[in-house]
């Protein structure tokens, strides 16, 4: 090639660029100028939008990996084989991400490998680092064919592939394992702050609910994706596949529903359900977006077979579990601690670009590797014999 | 276990002269100006509740929330009684701040390499069988230290000795004991001090963490069990294929399927 082509700038090319530059600022005055200079966390709220969001959300968005990888290779779904790269990728990316946000997060980021040395097993906080560490590690073996399948040497790429089919079933049992536990311990973390947590939100079933609230959201979140790749990048889907799919998400949220409202009401919630106070209008907020609408809505065929309509409502599950993970880290913590805590613009920035990071990253890997059946194939980049898993 | 240290602090007595605060500030290095909250520069403060007079710091906890919640274990409770933090191992998660009961740690959210403070009775001295600062600097013994044991009964004295006492020692039974007392005459939720559950914070948790081996056993089984019957249905299915295939093969019944 003798000319150089230069990059269009497109609407999302600039939308992802401002993002990027707002996270570069935020993230220098995260480094350069400390936390006092980039957050409005205190001693009353020490954990913020980075732990609610960007940990919280992250984790539990990433839940569609290993319920899918469980639902085709241990349960025998064998139907969804074609999502199960993209559901992966994502998780993979989103605990990427997530790790990506410990760094501006902890005070000493540099000191991040300490409890792989230093233990402490009464700590939740403990086994979640844990948990995350191996399944980050499991997320990446089950990605890897993507990569190495792309490795022009047939040799090496055989023998990998080869290896891996042999520990695939293990490695997915495994991954299924040690999401469901720091799923839940997510949840767990919040058992010691009680009296602190508002009772519409403590539980001493908060690990459980964390984890039942997880898949569904996880789930939607593959669906958003998949549907995304058929809609802009050539993917090759087939709809009824998704609106399959989601038809598991509704029974998810009645499970979690009846035991959220029994919970409510056994932790001493009920009398807080119908009082005038922002806590009360958030968490009916996170209801109707969580569980209410999703619920009506995905009973309805029309609404589940139509792709656009699909993905609005999955997007709803998702802002919804949000929404929950938002009122658990922050709203419940207001009255206790008398403290108002509005995050600071650079908080927002510094988790949207890593957030965007991450979605640039999917964009990519979809277009470059096989990670969806696409009508268009993927770009014959390293290798033009490509090996399929 | 070795008899562990424990400080009274009797508020019927307090004049709020501050020493205390100041003899804290001194012994940290910190600069003399009183501050009306715990701070990362005033590991005790005096509150002014009325004409009462409430001296704050760590409760160094029995069984502590902190040391719990910790993931690298740089808080520990010391068999001497304090809760002792060990900025070495802090990667500065801040579950602390969120575990504590009492609000007690706080967090250098200002500098650039922040770590976490908090009174841990000072421990040097002590180890060396010193007083903590704040208790020597007391000049009316509103603050004494001894014993954990002989303090609680000293406490124990008091309030039954004498009529204007409120019949309870805070912290001999809050989140299962702490290593600080308070008595008052007046009731202590007119102090601004919390209610809390005798239990101590961890066992929140710890049921949460014993259900670890069960989870991976159970789900485990299960899983493995359910992929076993997957695998068999695709094993059955195979070999009938591969059977009707040979028997087309073969000729004996070109037909079926």
């Amino acid at each position: 090639m003798s000319s150089i082509r230069h990059p269009k700038i497109t609407f999302w090319r600039t939308v992802v660029a401002i993002i990027f530059l707002a996270g570069a600022y935020a993230a220098y005055a995260r480094f350069a100028l400390g936390f006092e200079q980039s957050t409005h966390l205190a001693d009353s709220q020490p954990w913020g939008l980075w732990v609610g969001l960007g940990t919280l959300c992250g984790v539990g968005i990433s839940a569609g990996g290993f319920a899918l990888a469980a639902a085709v290779y241990l349960l025998g779904f064998e139907r969804y084989r074609p999502v199960i790269r993209a559901a992966v990728l994502l998780s993979f990316l989103g605990y990427l991400s997530v790790i990506v946000g410990m760094m501006y997060e902890l005070g000493l980021p540099w000191r991040i490998w300490h409890p792989i040395v230093m233990w402490n097993r009464r700590s939740v906080l403990f086994e979640v680092s844990w948990c995350v560490m191996l399944y980050t590690t499991v997320l990446s073996l089950e990605f890897s064919p993507s990569l190495v399948e792309k490795i022009p040497w047939v040799r090496v790429r055989d023998l990998y592939l080869k290896w891996h089919h042999q520990i695939l079933i293990g490695l997915v049992l495994i991954g299924a394992i040690l999401s469901s536990l720091h799923q839940s311990f997510l949840g767990g973390l919040y058992l010691l702050a009680k009296g602190k947590v508002d009772p519409l939100w403590y539980s001493s079933y908060l690990p459980t609910l964390f984890y039942l609230s997880a898949v569904p959201a996880g789930i939607s979140a593959t669906i958003m994706a998949v549907y995304l790749c058929n809609r802009s990048l050539n993917a090759r889907v087939d709809p009824r596949l998704l609106s399959e799919m989601s038809q598991i998400i509704a029974p998810m949220l009645y499970v979690y529903a009846l035991l959220r409202g029994v919970d409510v009401v056994t932790h001493g919630g009920a009398g807080y359900l119908f009082r005038w106070r922002e806590e009360t209008l958030l968490f009916w907020f996170e209801i109707a977006l969580f569980v209410i609408a999703p619920v009506i809505l995905l009973s309805q065929s029309k609404v589940r077979n139509n792709p656009n309509t699909l993905y609005g409502t999955c997007a709803l599950v998702v802002m919804g579990f949000m929404a929950n993970r938002l009122n658990v880290s922050i709203t419940a913590f207001q009255a206790s601690s008398g403290f108002y805590y509005v995050p600071k613009w650079t908080e927002f920035a510094l988790t949207l670009a890593t957030v965007t990071a991450a979605g640039v990253a999917f964009h990519y890997a979809v277009k470059y590797l096989e990670i969806l059946p696409r009508s268009v194939p993927a770009k014959n980049w390293m290798t033009t014999h490509p090996a399929t898993a | 276990m070795a008899r562990s240290k424990a400080i009274l602090i009797d508020i019927t007595k307090c004049i709020g002269c501050l020493s205390c605060e100041a003899a804290c500030k001194q012994l940290h290095g910190f600069a003399q100006d009183p501050e009306p909250k715990l701070s990362t520069t005033a590991f005790t403060i005096v509150e002014q509740h009325g004409d009462r007079f409430v001296r704050r710091m760590c409760m160094n906890c029995q069984d502590p929330a902190c040391a719990s919640a910790c993931l690298v274990g740089a808080l520990k409770k010391m068999e001497l009684g304090p809760v002792t933090y060990d900025s070495s191992k802090c990667i500065g998660c801040r579950y602390c701040l969120v575990a504590c009961p009492f609000n007690v740690p706080r967090y250098q959210w200002a500098k650039l390499v922040p770590f976490v403070t908090k009174c841990d009775m000072c421990y040097a001295r002590q180890a060396k069988g010193e007083q903590p600062a704040c208790v020597e600097a007391c000049p009316v013994q509103a603050s004494i230290v001894g014993w954990r044991d002989e303090i609680l009964e000293e406490a124990q004295k008091r309030i039954l000795t004498d009529s204007k006492y409120v019949k309870r020692i805070y912290g001999s039974e809050e989140v299962g004991g702490t290593s600080v007392f308070y008595i008052s005459d007046i009731p202590f939720e007119q102090l601004g001090f919390a209610s809390l559950q005798s239990q101590p914070m961890p066992v929140l948790t710890a049921n949460a963490l014993g259900d670890i081996p069960t989870v991976v056993m159970v789900g485990g089984g299960l899983l493995a069990g359910l992929y076993w019957i997957t695998n068999r249905r695709k094993l059955v299915a195979l070999a009938e294929a591969e059977e009707s295939a040979a028997e087309s093969r073969t000729g004996k019944d070109p037909h079926h399927v």
